[in-house]
């Protein structure tokens, strides 16, 4: 699985992690900080994943 | 909302389906136990901020209300809430501001999201300046006083949005902030033992003193407000203030969002607990009086007001 990061980084995920929140616990990142698409369209956390996804994780900006 | 889904049934792809029509979710909410729909997120959405601006009485008819237009998110989400639910109050209209504290690599890409968003809408724009005001930007108000840099931009934006919006005729003043930043103010207000501010409401009431603050987004959650806008193509990524990370709130805000992921409802049942505060404390001594500073007549809870001591200090 092709997930790109908040900092536009890729990683590259061989193992299933299951939903979008084991594999945000896999990264280190509050699923409350970001949101996840899967192809443009956006995903709770618990939604399942597959190895052919492309996750892109957006980070939430703070303050104004 | 329309009659509810059984939880736990997922659309294909594994998405969650939408408590209220099964579509497929795009956010799920633990607290409430449920997954919501792009349709009824949006409705869910501008539902509660009726509520809450009803509940509090936060707008009358006839009230010109100045909206603190930052360009982020929450701001933005104000402004659109806002004009899609004008018509429900008579002789109501909107002129949103931006103060421009001047902020290099930060201010500019948020001030052409104002500008744009307000042309789209048709609302009425005014940008205000820290070095008009102020007679510097903040960059060079805080060289060497960094680890102060929210303190003082708190203040001093304060005093720029206030002077700008009864400038502009208005009646009250709303701003974009949301559930999060409003547990996070409980949560630093205790930390630091600072009462009279943890049960201070801005939006209470109206005074010859002081326009009433108003914060219609306080019932909607940082994420909610980030998803509202996404799935209406209205997100923008924006880049993050640079003295964000000197300030108290950044480490309020990484431990309540861990707390709020692990126990749903955290911030929420800060939030009642002040509400229960404010009761039991309601005509007390803690309670604080306003007056007016003696040097310039602004409201304080003071002798003099915040903006003056930095007229004494930071701006001298």
């Amino acid at each position: 699985m092709r997930v790109i990061l908040p900092d536009q980084g890729i990683r590259v995920v061989e193992d299933d992690p299951g939903t979008v929140a084991a594999l945000l616990q896999e990264l280190g990142i509050n699923p409350l900080e970001v949101m996840v698409a899967r192809n443009g369209a956006l995903i709770p956390e618990q939604a399942a994943l597959c190895g052919t996804d492309e996750i892109r994780i957006i980070r939430i900006a703070h303050g104004g | 909302m329309g009659d509810s889904v059984v939880a736990g049934s997922d659309a294909p792809g594994g998405i969650p389906l939408c408590s209220c029509c099964g579509e497929p979710a795009v956010i799920s909410r633990p607290e409430r136990q449920h997954h919501l729909c792009k349709t009824h997120l949006i409705e869910d959405v501008e539902a509660r901020v009726a509520a809450t601006i009803g509940k509090e009485g936060q707008i009358r008819p006839g009230d010109r209300i100045a909206v603190g237009l930052s360009g982020g998110k929450d701001s933005t989400a104000l402004l659109v809430i806002l004009s899609r639910l004008l018509h429900r109050w008579q002789g109501v209209d909107l002129v949103a501001i931006t103060v421009d504290e001047g902020i290099a690599g930060y201010r500019a890409d948020t001030l052409r999201a104002a500008e744009s968003l307000t042309r789209q809408l048709g609302v009425e724009h005014r940008i205000v300046s820290f070095c008009n005001i102020f007679e510097n930007d903040l960059d060079t108000l805080l060289k060497g006083r960094e680890t102060q840099a929210c303190t003082i931009c708190g203040v001093l934006r304060k005093k720029a949005l206030a002077d700008a919006a009864r400038a502009a005729g208005a009646t009250v003043i709303a701003t974009g902030h949301n559930l999060d930043d409003e547990a996070q103010s409980v949560l630093m207000n205790a930390l630091r033992g600072d009462i009279p501010r943890l049960l201070r409401n801005t939006g209470a009431g109206r005074s010859d003193l002081f326009l009433p603050r108003v914060k219609p987004l306080a019932a909607i959650s940082e994420k909610e407000i980030a998803v509202y806008l996404f799935v209406q193509g209205l997100f923008t990524l924006l880049p993050e203030c640079p003295y964000t990370r000197y300030a108290l709130r950044s480490e309020v805000r990484a431990l309540l969002a861990k707390l709020e992921w692990q126990h749903p409802g955290t911030m929420l049942h800060l939030m009642e607990s002040k509400r229960k505060l404010e009761q039991m404390c309601a005509g007390t001594p803690v309670m604080e009086k306003l007056h007016r500073c003696r040097e310039c007549g602004d409201p304080c809870s003071g002798v003099i007001c915040q903006v003056c001591r930095l007229r004494h200090s930071v701006l001298k």
